[in-house]
C-alpha cells in the first residue's frame, strides 16, 4: 500500500500521451485484425452492420451477425470486465500482482462447474453463474481468511492465492484424470474459448458487467482513501474492512460470471492494469478506464490470435485461453523492471519473532523422522489392497513385493529429498523463507522443457528426460537470478519471474488439453508425478545422483551460510561470490530436475520440507538441509503409499496426492504464522 | 437412450476354461529363449513382429489382460474373456458392445493401470499399445507384451484394427474367428452401402459430430476409424481436413458452417438442455443442414476401438439415413 503515498501528489496531472495512444493502437490493430478474413465476403460497411443486422440471403453475412459480431462484442467486453477487476483488485490489496487469475478465483470457478458437471449436471442447466460464483468466492474466501490477520500482506496474499490455484488446480486434475472421458467439454472450457453462435450469451452478459462495473466505480472515492494505507483510511472515516469485502466480493462475481460462460480467460486482469501502469496510469480513475479499455484491446487481440492459429492448422480449435497466457507471461516479465521493491515478504529476514521457533536437537529430530520414513516403508511393502481384498505382505515375501512397491516407493522419498534440499538451497540463497522451486517456478521451466518434447513427439529415454530437465530448470532459475540480480532476490521480482514462467507453461498445458485426448491424460499424469512408471536400475540410479549430489552439498555449508550477509561482506570473507554462487545455482537446479521427472513439477513439497526443517527447529545450514531432506522423502513416501493404495486397481499420481496434503500444511502453517 | 445391440452376437465367452497358469519369469524366459537357439526345431515356439520387438510363446496363451479398449474389444470378438482390462466401467459406459462380462476385473485406468493387480492375475499375454511405452519393461517382466497401437501418426486406424484382431487370432489359436469376425463386417458393410444406394442417399456428404457443448463440436476427419465406415458406404466425409491422429477435431460450431452442401450426422450423448439451446440459435437454424430437415441422431459408437464400432456406426448411418432427418437434435 506504500506504493502510491508519493503518487497521491500526482493525482492532478495529465495523463502521458502515450497512454491513449497505445491503447488506440491495440484497438486499431485487433479490430484491423479481426476484421481481416471478413474483407473477401462482405464490405467494410456490411461488416460494421453484422452487429445490428444481418441478411438471410446470403450466409456469409448470417455467420458474421451471429458468429464473428457477437463473438468480438463479447471479447471487449469480457477484456473490458477483467480488465477492471483485475485494477480493483489491485487497488485494494495494494498489491501489483493481485489478479482473478493470481487469487484462484478462475481455478475456484473451475472447481465448482467441474464439480457440478459430474454431481449435479442440473445445476448447471438451471444457472451457469451459480457453480462458477460459489467456487470463486470459496477460493478467494479461503486466500482472505488466511491472510486476514497479516493485514492482506501483498505477497503474502499472492502467495495464498498461487497455493489455492495449485490445490484448486490439483482438484479439478484429480477428477479429470479419474473421469475425463465425461468431462470432454471442460477440457475446452478450461482453456476458454470465445466462440459464439448467437447473441445470447452476450445480451446475458452485458447487463451484468456493466452492474458489477458500475458498483465497482460506486466504490471508486472509499478505495481511493485505501492508497493512503490503512492506518490513515480509518482515521479519515473509511471502513476499510468492509470497503475491501465488498470490493473483492464484486470482483468475484464479475470473473465468475465471465468465466462460467465462456471458460478460463486467464491473466487478462493481470496483464490489464500492469500494462496501464507501464504505460504510465497513476490516479486511481486512469487506472480503472485505461485497465478496462486496454483489457478489452488485449482479449480481442488474443482471440483474434486464436482464431487465426485455428485457421492456420487444420481448423482444430485453439482456445483463447492460451493466447492470453502467451500475450501475459511477456507482460508480467515486463513488469519486473517496473515495480518497485517496496513491499515485505512474509519469511523474509525482517519476519516477525513469533516466527522462528526454538532450537532442537538436530538428532532428535532427525531419528523420529527417520523412524517415521522407516514405519511408512515397512507399511507400505506390506499391507497393500489386492483385487479382492487388503493383504499382509510377510517379510518372507517381500522379495516378490519389492518389484512393483520398492522401486516407486525408492524413488519418492529420492524425489523428496531433492526437492527438501533444493527448496533448502534456494530458501537461503535468496534469504526468503517462501521462496521454493515451486513457487519460482524452476519446476515450472523443467516442466515446460517437458512439455515441448510431448507435444513434438520426441521419446526420450529417462537420461534424456533428465537432461531435458536440468536444460529447463536451469534456464528458469538462471533466468530468475539474472532479472533479480540487482534487486537482491527481493519478494516481488522473484515471485513475478516465477509466475511468468508459471503462466508459459501453463499456456501449453491448456492447449493440450483442449485438444483432449489421450496425449492430454498422459500429460496430466507425468505433470502430477508418475512414480508407478519407476523401474528398479532407474530407482538405483537416482539413488547414486542424489547422493553424489549430495556430497556435492557438503562443499557448498560454507558459501551457503555465507552468502545471505551480502556480497561485500562475503568476498571480505574470502569467498568468491561468483563462483559460489553458479555452483548452488546448478545444484539446486540438478536437484530440482531430477525430482521435477520422478514427481511432476507442482508438488509443494521443496516449499514444505524446509519449512517443516525449520518449525523443528533446525535453524544452521547443515542442520536445515539433513532434517528438510529427510521430511520431504517422509512427505513423499506417504504421497506414493497413497496415491498405490487408496482406490486400487486405480491410482492417482503421488505429485496430485502431495500437492494436496502440501497445500493444505501450507495454508495451515500460513494462518498460524498470522495468529502468532 | 435406448442402444438397440445389432443382431450379430458374439461367440459366447463366459464358458472358455480360464486355466491357472505357471508365473512367467523373466529369467526363465530368457533360458528358454537360450534353449531355443541352441536347439532349434526342438521345441514348437512362435513368434510374432510387434510395434517394440519380438513376441514368443512356446504355447497358446490362456491368459489375457488388455491395457485399452480396442485391445478389450478384439479379445471379446475372438470368443475370449479377457482376465483383466483397464477401466471396466468406462468401456460399459463407452464402448458397450461387444459386451464385457460383469465378474472381469479391473486393473486401473487406461493411462496408469495398476502393475500389481497386473501381476496378481498371472496374465500369460498383455496386449497393450505404445502409449505404454514407457512401462514397456516393466509390462515384460510381468507377461509377454504384445504391442499394437490402433491409434498412432501415419497409420490408418482401420488397417490396424485388422492387423490387431488377425495377430490375436493367430496368436491365440483362433484364426477362424477373426477372419468370421472381419467377413460378417465386410459383409454388413457391402449390405448397408447398397440399401443406401438403393434409396439413392449416397450422394451428398455427411459430417459425424459429437457436441461437446452448445458452442463445440468433435468432427470426426478422414484420418480416423469413422472413415473406414463412410469409405464403405460410398459416403463422402464433408469435413475436408485431417484432425489428429485420433482422428478427430475439436471445433467450434461456426467451422462446420461452410460446408452447406452436406448432412450433419449426431452422435449421442446429447446433453441435457442442448435441444433447447440449438432451436433457440439463429446461427444454428440458419445452416443449410438445418434448414434442409438433414439433422440425423444416432446412438454412440466408440471413435477409438477396433474393428467392431466401425459395423456399428455403419448399420446406424444407414438406418438414420433411411429414416429421414429433422431440423435439430433431440
Amino acid at each position: 500500500m506504500s506504493t502510491d503515498v508519493q503518487t497521491i501528489r500526482q493525482t492532478t496531472s495529465s495523463i502521458p500521451g502515450k497512454l491513449p495512444l497505445s491503447t488506440a493502437l491495440l484497438w486499431f490493430c485487433a479490430l484491423i485484425a479481426t476484421a481481416s478474413p471478413w474483407f473477401g465476403e462482405l464490405s467494410p460497411l456490411d461488416l460494421l452492420a453484422a452487429f445490428w443486422t444481418y441478411n438471410g440471403e446470403q450466409y456469409s453475412s448470417v455467420l458474421a451477425h451471429f458468429s464473428w459480431a457477437p463473438r468480438v462484442s463479447i471479447a471487449l467486453l469480457i477484456g473490458c470486465g477483467l480488465g477492471l477487476a483485475g485494477a480493483v483488485t489491485q487497488q485494494v490489496l495494494g498489491n501489483p500482482l493481485a489478479s482473478p487469475t493470481t487469487l484462484g478465483v478462475e481455478a475456484g470457478g473451475q472447481f465448482g462447474v467441474t464439480v457440478a458437471t459430474l454431481f449435479a449436471p442440473a445445476l448447471l442447466t438451471f444457472s451457469p453463474d451459480l457453480a462458477a460464483v460459489a467456487g470463486g468466492l470459496l477460493a478467494i474466501g479461503l486466500v482472505v481468511a488466511l491472510t486476514w490477520r497479516l493485514g492482506f500482506s501483498p505477497v503474502t496474499v499472492i502467495l495464498a492465492g498461487l497455493v489455492i490455484t495449485f490445490f484448486m488446480g490439483a482438484l479439478n486434475m484429480a477428477f479429470l484424470l479419474l473421469k475425463g472421458e465425461w468431462l470432454g467439454n471442460l477440457f475446452i472450457w478450461g482453456a476458454g474459448s470465445l466462440v459464439q453462435n448467437n447473441w445470447d450469451p452476450f445480451l446475458d452478459l452485458w447487463p451484468r458487467v456493466l452492474a458489477i462495473g458500475f458498483a465497482l466505480v460506486l466504490l471508486m472515492r472509499p478505495l481511493q482513501l485505501l492508497q493512503l494505507g490503512q492506518a490513515s483510511a480509518s482515521a479519515l472515516g473509511a471502513r476499510v474492512a468492509l470497503v475491501r469485502i465488498i470490493a473483492l466480493f464484486l470482483v468475484v462475481l464479475m470473473s465468475a460470471t465471465v468465466v462460467s460462460r465462456v471458460g478460463v480467460v486467464a491473466f487478462v486482469g493481470l496483464a490489464a492494469p500492469v500494462l496501464a501502469r507501464l504505460l504510465g496510469a497513476r490516479t486511481l480513475a486512469q487506472k480503472l478506464i485505461w485497465s478496462s479499455l486496454l483489457g478489452s484491446g488485449l482479449l480481442l487481440l488474443a482471440d483474434t490470435l486464436a482464431q487465426w492459429a485455428s485457421t492456420w492448422g487444420n481448423g482444430s480449435l485453439v482456445p483463447t485461453g492460451t493466447t492470453t497466457a502467451l500475450i501475459g507471461g511477456p507482460i508480467i516479465l515486463l513488469a519486473l523492471h517496473s515495480v518497485r521493491n517496496t513491499h515485505h515478504m512474509p519469511g523474509q529476514d525482517s519476519s516477525p519473532a513469533g516466527f522462528v521457533p526454538v532450537r532442537r536437537s538436530t538428532l532428535i529430530a532427525a531419528s523420529v523422522i527417520g523412524a517415521l520414513l522407516l514405519a511408512i516403508f515397512i507399511l507400505s511393502m506390506s499391507w497393500s489392497p489386492g483385487l479382492t481384498q487388503w493383504n499382509w505382505t510377510p517379510v518372507s515375501e517381500w522379495g516378490e513385493a519389492w518389484v512393483w512397491r520398492g522401486p516407486r516407493l525408492l524413488a519418492a522419498i529420492l524425489a523428496g529429498v531433492a526437492l527438501g534440499l533444493a527448496g533448502t538451497l534456494i530458501q537461503r540463497m535468496t534469504s526468503n523463507a517462501m521462496a521454493s522451486p515451486e513457487i519460482l517456478g524452476i519446476s515450472g521451466g523443467a516442466a515446460l522443457v517437458m512439455v515441448v518434447l510431448i507435444l513434438t513427439g520426441t521419446e526420450l529415454g529417462r537420461a534424456g528426460q533428465l537432461t531435458a530437465a536440468t536444460v529447463g530448470a536451469t534456464g528458469a532459475l538462471g533466468l530468475l537470478i539474472l532479472l533479480a540480480r540487482k534487486h537482491r532476490f527481493a519478494g516481488n521480482q522473484l515471485l513475478l519471474g516465477g509466475l511468468a514462467l508459471y503462466v508459459f507453461m501453463d499456456a501449453g498445458l491448456r492447449l493440450v488439453m483442449a485438444s483432449g485426448g489421450s496425449v492430454a491424460t498422459r500429460l496430466l499424469n507425468w505433470m502430477y508425478g508418475s512414480t508407478w512408471l519407476v523401474s528398479e536400475h532407474e530407482a538405483i540410479a537416482l539413488l547414486a545422483l542424489i547422493l553424489a549430489l549430495c556430497a556435492g552439498l557438503f562443499l557448498v555449508v560454507r558459501p551457503l551460510t555465507i552468502l545471505p550477509m551480502g556480497d561485500t561482506t562475503a568476498s571480505s570473507l574470502g569467498l568468491s561470490v561468483g563462483r559460489s554462487r553458479l555452483i548452488l545455482l546448478m545444484l539446486a537446479a540438478l536437484l530440482t530436475a531430477a525430482a521435477t521427472i520422478v514427481i511432476g513439477p507442482l508438488s509443494f513439497v521443496g516449499l514444505i520440507a524446509p519449512h517443516l526443517a525449520r518449525v523443528l527447529g533446525q535453524q544452521t545450514v547443515g542442520r536445515q538441509l539433513v532434517v528438510a531432506a529427510l521430511a520431504g522423502g517422509l512427505l513423499l513416501a506417504i504421497a506414493d503409499y497413497l496415491s498405490r493404495t487408496v482406490i486400487f486397481p486405480n491410482q492417482l499420481p503421488a505429485g496430485l496426492l502431495a500437492a494436496l496434503v502440501g497445500g493444505i500444511y501450507f495454508l495451515w502453517g500460513l494462518s498460524r504464522h498470522g495468529r502468532s | 437412450m435406448a442402444f438397440p445391440w445389432a443382431s450379430w452376437s458374439v461367440r459366447p465367452a463366459s464358458g472358455y476354461p480360464m486355466c491357472i497358469d505357471q508365473r512367467h519369469s523373466f529369467t526363465r524366459r530368457a533360458c528358454l529363449a537360450a534353449l531355443l537357439l541352441l536347439l532349434p526345431g526342438i521345441v514348437a515356439a512362435t513368434s510374432w513382429q510387434h510395434e517394440q520387438g519380438t513376441l514368443t510363446l512356446d504355447k497358446t496363451p490362456t491368459r489375457v489382460v488388455a491395457l485399452n479398449w480396442a485391445a478389450t474389444e478384439s479379445l471379446l470378438l475372438l470368443g475370449i474373456t479377457p482376465v483383466g482390462v483397464a477401466d471396466k466401467e468406462g468401456y460399459a459406459y463407452w464402448v458397450r458392445e461387444p459386451a464385457l462380462p460383469e465378474d472381469v476385473p479391473n486393473i486401473g485406468t487406461r493411462v496408469s493401470p495398476s502393475l500389481e493387480a497386473i501381476a496378481e492375475l498371472n496374465p500369460d499375454l498383455i496386449v497393450t499399445s505404445t502409449e505404454m511405452a514407457p512401462a514397456a519393461n516393466l509390462l515384460e517382466e510381468i507377461a509377454p507384451t504384445y504391442v499394437i497401437s490402433v491409434y498412432k501418426e501415419g497409420a490408418r486406424p482401420y488397417d490396424k484394427a485388422r492387423e490387431m484382431l488377425l495377430t490375436l487370432g493367430d496368436i491365440l489359436d483362433r484364426k477362424a474367428e477373426a477372419e468370421a469376425v472381419l467377413a460378417d463386417i465386410s459383409n454388413t458393410l457391402e449390405h448397408q452401402r447398397q440399401r443406401l444406394a438403393d434409396h439413392g442417399l449416397n450422394n451428398k456428404p455427411v459430417a459425424l459430430l459429437n457436441f461437446m457443448d452448445d458452442r463445440h463440436v468433435r468432427v470426426y476427419t478422414s484420418n480416423g476409424l469413422f472413415q473406414e465406415a463412410l469409405d464403405s458406404l460410398d459416403l463422402k466425409n464433408a469435413w475436408p481436413h485431417p484432425g489428429s491422429y485420433w482422428g478427430f477435431s475439436t471445433v467450434g460450431l461456426e467451422a462446420i458452417a461452410p460446408y452447406s452442401d452436406s448432412r450433419l450426422v449426431i452422435l449421442e450423448p446429447i446433453r441435457p438442455g442442448l435441444t433447447d439451446q440449438l432451436a433457440n440459435s439463429p446461427f444454428w437454424t440458419y445452416l443449410a443442414p438445418v434448414q434442409q430437415d438433414e439433422i440425423y441422431q444416432i446412438d454412440a459408437a466408440w471413435p477409438f476401438g477396433g474393428v467392431f464400432p466401425v459395423k456399428r456406426i455403419a448399420v446406424q448411418l444407414a438406418d438414420a439415413l433411411v429414416k429421414g432427418g429433422s431440423d435439430n437434435v433431440h
